[in-house]
């Protein structure tokens, strides 16, 4: 079976390609041990054997000094790869040809295809394929990934360059007679290391040694003839910069876009060029100086909305459905532990993981839409120097207004940033924004303990908390943990292009089973242990069971009207709840915890209540709004009230739990801060790929939330607010 | 003979050449490999609204870079 991998640019629509090679014959993992995604399908050839390809990472060259260039490199030098495909636009040739110039030095079978053509045709550019194949040493094809146009030439040339025909003569570009002279004598220093002239052709290995690239110096270290290469090198390198007035990384980049300058002289026509291409007219408006903003942020409660408030009627059609079916289990299974397992714990759990599965889907496509129409990198271009500021990306911004919905979604957002460290601080800060899940503890809370206006304020101000919050932590992790590794902001702003349906909508589909697998398994689990805690070790004193009973028939006795009866005996299992909670682990926990939030929450040591906010917080952690479905079981009170009154629970606050507004406060600044919910976790466990940084993020978080909720209240009470 | 400006210097409109770039040795060769090689033409495009980043023309396609990035680059003007 022929592998093939796909390189090129990004932007260069090899993705496109990939898709209309492989159709729904494709699976998406991530290469091993980083976060970047790897693509891998079958395909079929004319006469109907399987060929396998792989869509390498988009990079403009093979220096491997990005994780996406690293990737490239290394796979394109293992041996299960038969022949490089090599996608170039056909617009933009010049630039996708520099990585051309490298592909040859790794001195494999490989093809060149110009995607695009049709593009191209309508620029007017004519493309001489003999010419250009003449130069390259190898097929040239045209293809359109958008249509499927090109894909049999293609296949055809796959089979003409793979092993077992003749050895294809591959050019490569010459570097003029100094640096020739050099590379010809650190070749032969070389290949003196047998094992090392096997890993990478001498050649190449040469070229990457006198850029200076470290991984090259460390394979040279490990070889036996280290000493030999690096004095060759050393003196070579002082040669060059001597005779030739630059050092050697510039020089090799200038012959490197001399060769592809060369070539798109001898093979492309240029008929009448357009005075100002199509890019360039949407620009004036979309990054004009004034309208750009008001675009952009058009842009953005578009996408919201779209996300959010659309999003939110599968959401809720999920969510009844899966209270429908823990009903419909409770009340026709036989009561028992594997009932309650399966009732309170397991589809409750996985129905708190897919209702995110709808704003999942909706916001990817979105971002997949506004990536491949290009306008993500105007966003970027627009945003940069606010997000700068905040040791942030341009493209950050969007992930950060999307956790205002919700933040798991927001953080598989970061998967357009390329700087690992970009992303990373982007990730670490996102739980900062207050999701629209906090909301009904702010609701709850201010509610109880302020004015209708103040309590606008208060909810206001937790919003504004957390995205100054944010804007802090980037900058402090920016100026602390990744000091070093500050990614220069270089970035293509790409033709405009309207994306492809079938592309969109692959990539919607992707990431919606992406999160049910990876993510799902984290939250489930995390799900049954919340369920664990809270209903164990439970009740099993018989007489309470048998007083609950003598209850109900009372209850029937009275003869009441059928609705009366049934909130009797509702309240009846909404009181027994209550117990099993009170007597649980959770609640246990949430007792021993007690002592950590005092300082912030019960400075006087006057709440007999007080062990209630641990075990509202803990079980929190499963989804920030359980805190007030806790609080309800736990005080016996229900959140619904009457239109324009304060619910029975807010009173129950207000009047019995002995939290002041200050230390209401306090809670809901820890609510807003203290650890990302159970799902969030899970993404951020999936989109980091390291328990240590989820880990980090949950640890942080909890330390921060103490930190500030203790300086509010003592600050609050030093000033005599208590 | 043309005075030698920095890229992050010139103005919306501008056209300048190369003439070199001084910068640690990753970010330099992440701007060669993009195509800013010495004596190559480019025309600075437009500034962000907010003046950072820019928005180059350079091989024929378009580049955004922050000033701090421009600043290494130094240029001599065009025309």
């Amino acid at each position: 079976m022929v592998t093939i991998a796909l390189a090129g640019n990004p932007n260069c629509g090899k993705t496109s390609l990939f898709n209309a090679l492989t159709g729904a014959r494709q699976h998406v993992g991530n290469w091993p041990g980083v976060t970047v995604e790897r693509r891998a399908g079958t395909f079929r050839f004319e006469k109907g054997e399987e060929g396998t390809v792989v869509d390498l990472p988009g990079t403009y060259s093979l220096s491997a000094r990005s994780e996406d260039e690293r990737i490239a490199a290394s796979y394109l030098s293992e041996p299960e790869v038969d022949v490089i495909v090599n996608v170039v636009d056909a617009t933009n040739l010049e630039r996708n040809l520099y990585l051309t110039t490298q592909l040859l030095e790794l001195k494999r079978p490989m093809i060149l295809v110009l995607n695009m053509a049709d593009e191209a045709k309508a620029q007017g550019l004519e493309l001489d394929l003999e010419t250009m194949r003449k130069l390259i040493g190898g097929p040239v094809v045209t293809t359109v990934g958008s249509t499927g146009e090109g894909l049999e030439a293609l296949k055809a040339a796959v089979l003409e360059v793979a092993p077992g025909t003749s050895a294809p003569t591959m050019p490569h570009v010459n570097y003029g007679l100094d640096i020739e002279g050099e590379v010809a004598k650190l070749e032969l220093e070389i290949s003196r290391d047998e094992k090392l002239a096997a890993t990478m052709p001498p050649r190449r290995l040469s070229l990457r040694l006198l850029e200076g690239a470290p991984d090259a110096l460390e394979m040279v270290e490990r070889s036996h003839a280290s000493k030999a290469i690096q004095a060759r090198l050393e003196s070579s390198l002082a040669f060059l910069d001597d005779h030739l007035g630059a050092d050697a990384p510039t020089l090799l980049a200038e012959y490197r876009y001399g060769f592809a300058r060369g070539l798109v002289k001898e093979s492309v026509k240029r008929g009448e060029t357009p005075a100002l291409d199509r890019s360039s007219r949407m620009d004036r408006v979309l990054t004009h100086r004034f309208w750009g903003f008001p675009i952009f942020l058009a842009v953005m409660v578009a996408v919201y909305s779209l996300t959010f408030v659309v999003g939110a009627y599968p959401q809720d059609w999920i969510g009844t459905g899966f209270e429908w079916l823990q009903a419909f289990l409770g009340s026709h299974l036989p009561e028992g532990e594997l009932t309650s397992l399966l009732a309170n714990g397991i589809v409750p759990g996985v129905g708190s993981v897919v209702v995110f599965l709808p704003v999942i889907m909706i916001l990817m496509g979105c971002i997949s839409f506004l990536e491949d129409s290009g306008y993500m990198a105007r966003a970027a271009f627009i945003m940069d120097r606010l997000m700068h500021k905040m040791g942030l990306h341009g493209k950050s911004f969007i992930s950060l207004i999307m956790g205002l919905g919700c933040n798991a979604p927001a953080i598989q957002a970061t998967r357009t940033i390329e700087a690992r460290s970009d992303r990373l601080i982007t990730i670490l800060v996102n739980p900062l924004i207050s999701c629209s899940a906090r909301l009904p503890v702010y609701i709850l809370f201010a509610g109880a303990f302020f004015s209708p206006f103040h309590g606008a304020l208060v909810i206001v101000g937790m919003h504004v908390l957390g995205f100054a919050l944010a804007i802090i932590m980037g900058k402090v992790l920016r100026l602390t943990l990744f000091r070093q590794d500050q990614a220069p902001f270089v970035m293509e702003l790409p033709p405009y292009r309207m994306p492809l349906p079938r592309t969109t909508i692959l990539h919607m589909w992707e990431k919606g089973t992406i999160f049910l697998r990876k993510a799902g398994t984290v939250i489930f689990a995390g799900a049954v242990l919340i369920w664990f805690l809270s209903q164990y070790p439970g009740i099993n004193d018989k007489s309470l069971a048998i007083e609950r009973h003598k209850q109900e028939e009372q209850i029937k006795a009275q003869g009441l009207a059928p609705e009366a009866e049934k909130a009797a005996i509702d309240d009846l299992e909404f009181a027994h709840q209550g117990r099993i909670m009170n007597n649980s682990y959770a609640a246990r926990f949430g007792q021993l915890v007690q002592p950590i939030f005092r300082p912030i929450l019960d400075p006087d040591h006057r709440r007999p209540e007080a062990w209630k906010d641990g075990v509202a917080l803990t079980a929190g952690f499963v989804a920030k709004e359980i805190v007030v479905g806790t609080m309800g079981v736990l005080n016996q009170a229900r959140e619904e009230g009457e239109e324009g009154q304060l619910s029975p629970l807010q009173q129950n606050l207000r009047d019995n739990s002995g939290l002041t507004p200050l230390t209401a406060i306090a809670f809901m600044v820890f609510t807003l801060i203290y650890i990302p919910c159970l799902g969030t976790v899970g993404i951020i466990r999936k989109e980091t790929q390291s328990w240590g940084w989820t880990g980090f993020s949950v640890g942080y978080g909890l330390v921060l939330a103490w930190v500030l909720s203790w300086l509010i209240v003592t600050l609050g009470r030093a000033l005599g607010l208590g | 003979m043309n005075t030698t400006l920095r890229l992050s210097d010139l103005k919306a409109g501008d056209r300048a050449r190369v003439t070199s770039i001084q910068a640690e040795p990753a970010i330099r060769q992440r701007l060669q490999e993009m195509g800013l090689t010495r004596g190559e033409t480019l025309v600075l495009e437009k500034v962000a609204p907010l003046g950072d980043p820019m928005e180059l023309l350079v091989r024929s396609y378009h580049l955004s870079l922050r000033r701090e990035e421009g600043a290494c680059i130094f240029v001599e003007k065009e025309g």
